[in-house]
């Protein structure tokens, strides 16, 4: 296996508060790498620094050969990078169909002019685009929704649709950031589901931040412990689960003890 | 309830409608827009192409405050840039007037983007204020820049004619409204099923995510504001041509809130929506006058008297209305009909 995205010695100070602090780490091709530790360990911040929506104070982060700490947020999904957002970020006045067409908007090209028209290539990227979105929504088995507006839907459902969005980037790297939070134990499955499917079957390689400790040691092939902003453990999930540093950020010393 | 509907192709989901009966209605009015000065007087025809104007401005502000969610007030600005750039191309360099309509828009559009680039990083009413602000700017270069728009005398429009006809005032004039309308229209509902109508439906409802989907905000922003003012610089054009005289009191502030009320009342972010409440709004005026020669005493002045202020407090209570009973506009009841009949005579 070859490494997908490397972080090296990436720190994030937010003024006096390091967030990040000197973590590194790899992520293969091809696996699911879960990122987990106790509240405000600040692994959603380095997702943010990952997805480019914040810049480290230093360090580098590298995705398929290419540094990442000067690009742009929008050049990403380009690369192939895609992710969920921990609070939901859907458009949620548009329909299902129309928040999974935003996800092809890095790979379509049409420009005003043809758009306003809509003739020659606007109108054949579009049917395109739509098609692929149509395979999506069969993926995720949502065709019953795919006209209603995603504000209506239930808070399971509207995760099912961002996991689409990103899907419908086509990417390399898919970041999940709790997507079961707040899902019963159906819905909680069938993500687990699909995430091993895209794994197994679209050989997509998928970093998540996760909560759930049952769908972390199922599924994952890597665990990274993090806890006040530094990595504290790495592993399979059953070497990460004996680890005396995680008990302890977890539990505490006198159990740990 | 109707059934028996389905896609057969994937083409059919593309379509701004895939139904025939949709296109045979579309079809009639088309029709009946076409008869339409042979149907009104010559009264009627300057109200209807007032109405087209103010569809033609309403579908543009929709695209930049429904659509990308930004707040403009600046309306009446690119207005007064669109008739003015025409006015001055036609009557002191004599450019024809199919050259000088697409100028007006092209001007205003280019103009757009000088508000649009200090404005990036502002949302909601911040952006709303600084637009303000720049269509206050706009009145005073009209005013002091003499020498190009002649200041405070204002520009009389002469010399608009289009394959030998008097395109300013009658039939011409009304057929050329149309055909714009009619293309701007087009272009509003094609604009909203490509990347680029979906790439600003994404700014106004989550502007993280959509950097994250791949779209560059300083990009999409600029664009909205540069073809949302095409389009009003256009309807500036039209206006100039109607109203043969363009000086800057016909831009006043009010024009700004009017369009506002026109896209609030159709419903935010719907082209339909944008041309139902320019039609509507465009008649109350026409629809009070005769309200009041209904319902007062023939010899009553109280109407001419108050002219003004009894539209402005029309508008006001329309907004009020809206807002109150159908946030969702005009287009929303026109939705909830049509789901009504689609599904009689069950209840939803």
């Amino acid at each position: 296996m070859t490494a997908l995205l490397q972080l090296e010695g990436v720190t994030k100070r937010f003024g006096g508060l390091v967030a990040v602090n000197d973590v590194s780490l790899t992520v293969e091709r091809g696996e699911i790498y879960s990122l987990i530790g106790p509240n405000g360990a600040g692994k959603t911040t380095l997702f943010n620094l990952i997805s480019a929506v914040l810049r480290p104070t230093s360090g580098r982060i590298v995705f398929d050969g290419q540094d990442l700490t000067q690009k742009p947020t929008y050049a990403l999904a380009k690369l192939g990078i895609a992710r969920t957002f921990q609070n939901l970020a859907v458009f949620k006045h548009e329909t299902v169909i129309n928040n999974l067409l935003v996800g092809m908007h890095a790979h379509l090209r049409s420009d005003p002019l043809s758009a306003a028209f809509f003739w020659g290539r606007a109108r054949k990227e579009e049917l395109k685009a739509r098609e692929r979105v149509e395979e999506i929504i069969e993926f995720l088995e949502i065709e019953e929704i795919r006209d209603q507006a995603v504000g209506t839907l239930s808070y399971g459902l509207q995760k099912r649709v961002e996991l689409g969005r990103a899907l419908a980037i086509s990417p390399k790297l898919l970041l999940l950031d709790e997507m079961v939070s707040g899902m019963n134990l159906e819905e909680r499955e069938d993500i687990a589901r699909f995430i091993l499917d895209l794994k197994d079957e679209l050989g997509v390689t998928v970093l998540m931040v996760e909560h759930d400790m049952g769908i972390v040691m199922d599924i994952s092939d890597h665990v990274c412990v993090v806890n006040y902003g530094r990595k504290i453990a790495e592993g399979t999930p059953t070497e990460v689960a004996a680890d005396p540093a995680v008990i302890e950020a977890y539990l505490g010393k006198r159990r740990a003890a | 309830m109707r059934t028996g509907h389905f896609k057969e192709s994937p083409s059919q989901l593309i379509a701004l409608s895939d139904s025939k009966v949709v296109w045979g209605w579309v079809g009639g009015l088309l029709c009946l827009m076409l008869a339409m000065p042979y149907l009104v007087g010559v009264y009627g025809l300057t109200l209807v192409v007032s109405a087209l104007i103010a569809v033609i401005g309403a579908v543009a502000l929709n695209m930049l405050t429904g659509q990308t969610g930004l707040i403009s007030l600046g309306q009446a600005g690119f207005l007064a840039v669109g008739a003015y750039a025409n006015a001055i191309l036609l009557t002191d360099y004599a450019w024809p007037v199919w050259l000088t309509l697409p100028a007006a828009g092209l001007t205003s559009a280019a103009i757009s983007i000088l508000v649009g680039v200090p404005s990036l990083r502002l949302k909601g009413l911040y952006l709303a204020i600084t637009t303000l602000a720049f269509s206050f700017i706009i009145n005073h270069v009209i005013l002091y820049a003499e020498a190009l728009t002649h200041g405070p005398n204002g520009v009389f429009v002469k010399g608009a004619r289009m394959f030998g006809f008097d395109v300013q005032k009658g039939l011409p004039l009304y057929y050329l409204a149309l055909a714009l309308t009619v293309a701007t229209v087009l272009a509003g509902l094609n604009l909203s099923r490509t990347r680029i109508g979906r790439a600003w439906l994404a700014i106004r409802d989550h502007d993280i995510a959509a950097r994250v989907m791949g779209i560059d905000l300083v990009r999409y922003k600029l664009l909205a504001f540069a073809i949302s003012s095409f389009f009003v610089g256009i309807a500036g054009a039209l206006m100039s041509l109607q109203i043969r005289f363009v000086n800057v009191d016909v831009f006043a502030l009010i024009l700004s809130i009017e369009a506002l009320a026109i896209i609030i009342l159709g419903g935010l972010g719907s082209v339909a929506g944008a041309v139902l409440g320019a039609v509507f709004l465009s008649f109350l005026p026409e629809g009070l006058r005769l309200f009041f020669a209904l319902v007062a005493d023939p010899n009553s002045t109280f109407y001419t008297n108050y002219v003004y202020e009894i539209r402005g407090i029309a508008y006001g209570a329309v907004i009020v209305f809206a807002l109150r009973f159908k946030p969702e506009g005009l287009i929303g009841i026109w939705r909830d009909a049509r789901k009504y009949w689609s599904n009689w005579p069950l209840a939803y």
